[in-house]
């Protein structure tokens, strides 16, 4: 198994972006995820692996709120980022997801022109003052996610006729056309060919220097290829959570290695 | 014995028995489609040869000589001094015409004074009367007029009445039926296309020639006015609240199914409703098409929400939640993302909706829009307000003609279903169309 070398260059004192204490969502009065608590470090792209169903999905929609939508879930304990508690009463949800993008399992653009899929954040948020700033603020985007090359001559071209892999990186560039800080990846590639997820792979390489990233995955080789940092969770728990290299080398847990050994899960 | 030791080539028991149960099923669908068919086709062949001809109108052309003596007594042309002559005055006019007319083809016949007037329809001296008034200089002159022919003459050239039934009709006669053919075979009597039947009001029981359709027609596009100016943004609106933001919990439970009920209910209830609440207790105008408009947005709103809810429940979430981790609110999700996509879905549950209340009767009887309406009813009047005066409706018009005794209202009433018909077709021609047009995959 490939080891990311980059690990090592990472400070162990990364300055922290996220943190979360005794985390315990429900739906409905059945528990998702129970007393998680995990630090999430700025430029670093965190992988979140583990069996279906043990919460890593539930906990990163936490991050940006999005279980909000949903009536019956339930989330206590307390979620910090930049040292603010993001379940406080003042916070408004829709500034937190302006801050904290997400990108989500199946490639879901807007059936509206690949402009104006990308320019729809910058909208609504008033980024742009003019027409050329909106632009400006779109090219932009999609040269980070590397489909500017692809869709330069057609923009006004709708969104849902790209293939698969180019629909994800549009909405790669639709979420960070609004400038986050925090970007939130819930198995961005597991509806994609290994073409696709290649490029998808070296874009959020290519990201990490200006995001905090974190991705949900069930490829495990696609957490050691990608992620400085690894959590592990397993029945709604965090089995463990560590430096990439470590928990697939030397994991302190036996249920951790069991998984990624392929004996459970 | 295992299936695997059997030939492929042979069909065994059990596959025979279920590709015959296929074929069954496949028969009863055909058979099913095949009623469905028939019936329409019985419907419109039905409709279509009773009805087609109430579009073609047989008019007797007449040189009528207006003697000033009669009709102007002071000779000032003054129109209030003229108006005093009724229609009585102006009748003896028309039959000296035809008879004039007669007697100058060389026609011999026994046919009284009176007989030869009745072949003229008693219509005819009102349009006369309003012509010479409308027109008083003609006053003393001869003015050539198309009026319209009795509704047995009428008949007589759409086949209708026959010179063996006419015997028998105390109405009319065979003798005056070949004085008619006569007169058309010079060309004095003619039939072709009915404007009137479209753009005239109704007509009393003893003249189905000259009825129309024109009140009930500006009726019913009245109250569709009102039903869509109301039931559309109520509908839209109740529906996205329900759908979008209002709590999942018992309140919106008990909502959803009486929202649902309330479509079951006979439509003749909300008529009730519509008599108690806006003539009894609002005390809006009984016979006025805003009342008749609200009755029907009462009965099209659960229409119009549940096809909503539907088009709306359709939309996939994912393209909420990409709106909504965006950074939109919960409006500008709904308003940017998921209308627009609801928004086919929408329409074609509106115009069903409408269409269904265009077709709607019962509901009118109760709130007096069964009335016999002479008067095209203006969209605004000082004393009645908006849509307040009394107007009749498209089916409720086929209802009071079904029910009257002359034979020609028989072709009236389905004269009067085509068009209805025809409203409802292009109602969902629209429908399809817009759907088409807006229609956009995801």
């Amino acid at each position: 198994m490939k080891v990311n070398t980059f690990t090592q260059l990472v400070p162990d004192m990364a300055e922290q972006k996220i943190t979360a204490r005794n985390v315990h969502v429900t739906y409905g009065g059945s528990t998702a995820i129970k007393d998680v608590s995990v630090d999430i470090a700025a430029n670093t792209v965190t992988a979140f692996i583990g069996p279906s169903g043990c919460g890593k999905s539930t906990f990163l929609r936490c991050l940006n709120r999005m279980n909000d939508t949903i009536d019956t879930c339930r989330v206590s304990g307390e979620i910090q980022i930049d040292g603010e508690d993001i379940y406080d009463r003042s916070v408004d949800p829709v500034q937190l997801r302006a801050k904290v993008g997400m990108v989500f399992q199946k490639p879901n653009p807007f059936p509206k022109s690949i402009y104006d899929n990308v320019a729809y954040g910058p909208k609504i948020h008033g980024l742009a003052r003019t027409k050329a700033e909106l632009n400006i603020i779109v090219e932009d985007a999609l040269r980070k996610a590397a489909l500017w090359d692809e869709v330069k001559d057609r923009l006004d071209k709708t969104g849902t006729g790209l293939s698969g892999g180019q629909q994800q990186r549009l909405c790669i560039a639709r979420a960070i056309a609004t400038s986050p800080e925090v970007l939130l990846m819930d198995e961005p590639c597991s509806a994609l060919d290994p073409i696709a997820t290649a490029q998808i792979e070296e874009l959020v390489d290519d990201i990490r220097k200006n995001y905090c990233v974190v991705i949900v995955t069930h490829s495990m080789q696609q957490a050691a290829r990608i992620s400085q940092k690894t959590a592990f969770f397993h029945l709604g728990s965090l089995v463990e959570y560590g430096d990439t290299d470590q928990v697939f080398t030397t994991p302190s847990d036996p249920r951790t290695e069991s998984y990624i050994t392929g004996r459970i899960g | 014995m295992s299936i695997q030791s059997k030939s492929l080539l042979v069909q065994d028991e059990r596959t025979k028995r279920r590709n015959a149960a296929e074929k069954r099923f496949h028969a009863y669908g055909l058979g099913a489609i095949g009623v469905a068919a028939l019936a329409l086709v019985l419907l419109l062949t039905s409709v279509v040869s009773n009805g087609a001809s109430s579009f073609r109108q047989t008019y007797i052309t007449l040189e009528i000589s207006l003697p000033a003596d009669t009709l102007d007594k002071d000779g000032q042309r003054d129109h209030a001094a003229m108006a005093s002559v009724s229609t009585f005055g102006y009748a003896p006019l028309l039959r000296d015409a035809l008879q004039g007319r007669i007697a100058e083809l060389d026609i011999t016949t026994a046919l009284p004074d009176k007989d030869v007037a009745d072949m003229i329809s008693k219509e005819a001296a009102a349009t006369l009367r309003n012509h010479v008034l409308a027109n008083r200089h003609l006053v003393g002159g001869v003015v050539t007029l198309e009026l319209l022919a009795d509704g047995r003459i009428d008949g007589y050239f759409k086949g209708r009445v026959t010179l063996e039934s006419a015997a028998l009709d105390g109405n009319t006669s065979p003798e005056a039926l070949q004085i008619a053919q006569a007169l058309a075979d010079v060309g004095v009597i003619d039939t072709r296309f009915n404007w009137r039947f479209l753009t005239a009001p109704d007509a009393s029981d003893q003249r189905p020639e000259a009825a129309g359709l024109g009140v009930a027609i500006l009726g019913s596009l009245y109250m569709m006015l009102v039903v869509l100016v109301l039931a559309l943004p109520i509908g839209v609106a109740a529906s996205i609240y329900l759908e979008e933001f209002a709590p999942k919990n018992r309140m919106s439970d008990l909502i959803e199914v009486n929202i649902s009920n309330l479509a079951a209910v006979p439509s003749i209830v909300y008529g009730i409703l519509g008599l108690a609440i806006f003539i009894n207790f609002l005390g809006l105008r009984q016979s006025s098409p805003l009342v008749g408009g609200l009755v029907l947005t009462l009965m099209t709103l659960p229409t119009i929400i549940i096809a909503t809810r539907a088009a709306l429940k359709a939309v996939p979430p994912s393209i909420r939640d990409a709106a909504l981790a965006l950074g939109a609110t919960k409006m500008q999700s709904v308003f940017h993302h998921v209308l627009p996509l609801a928004a086919p879905g929408i329409l074609t549950g509106t115009i069903i909706g409408l269409a269904q209340a265009l077709g709607e009767t019962a509901p009118l009887l109760l709130i007096g829009m069964v009335a016999f309406v002479r008067d095209y009813p203006a969209a605004y009047s000082e004393s009645a307000g908006l849509f307040g005066e009394a107007a009749t409706a498209l089916p409720v018009q086929v209802f009071n003609w079904t029910q009257r005794a002359d034979p020609g209202f028989a072709e009236r009433a389905s004269g009067a279903i085509i068009t209805l018909l025809v409203f409802l077709a292009v109602m969902n021609t629209v429908a399809v169309l817009l759907r088409r047009r807006f229609e956009r995959r995801w």
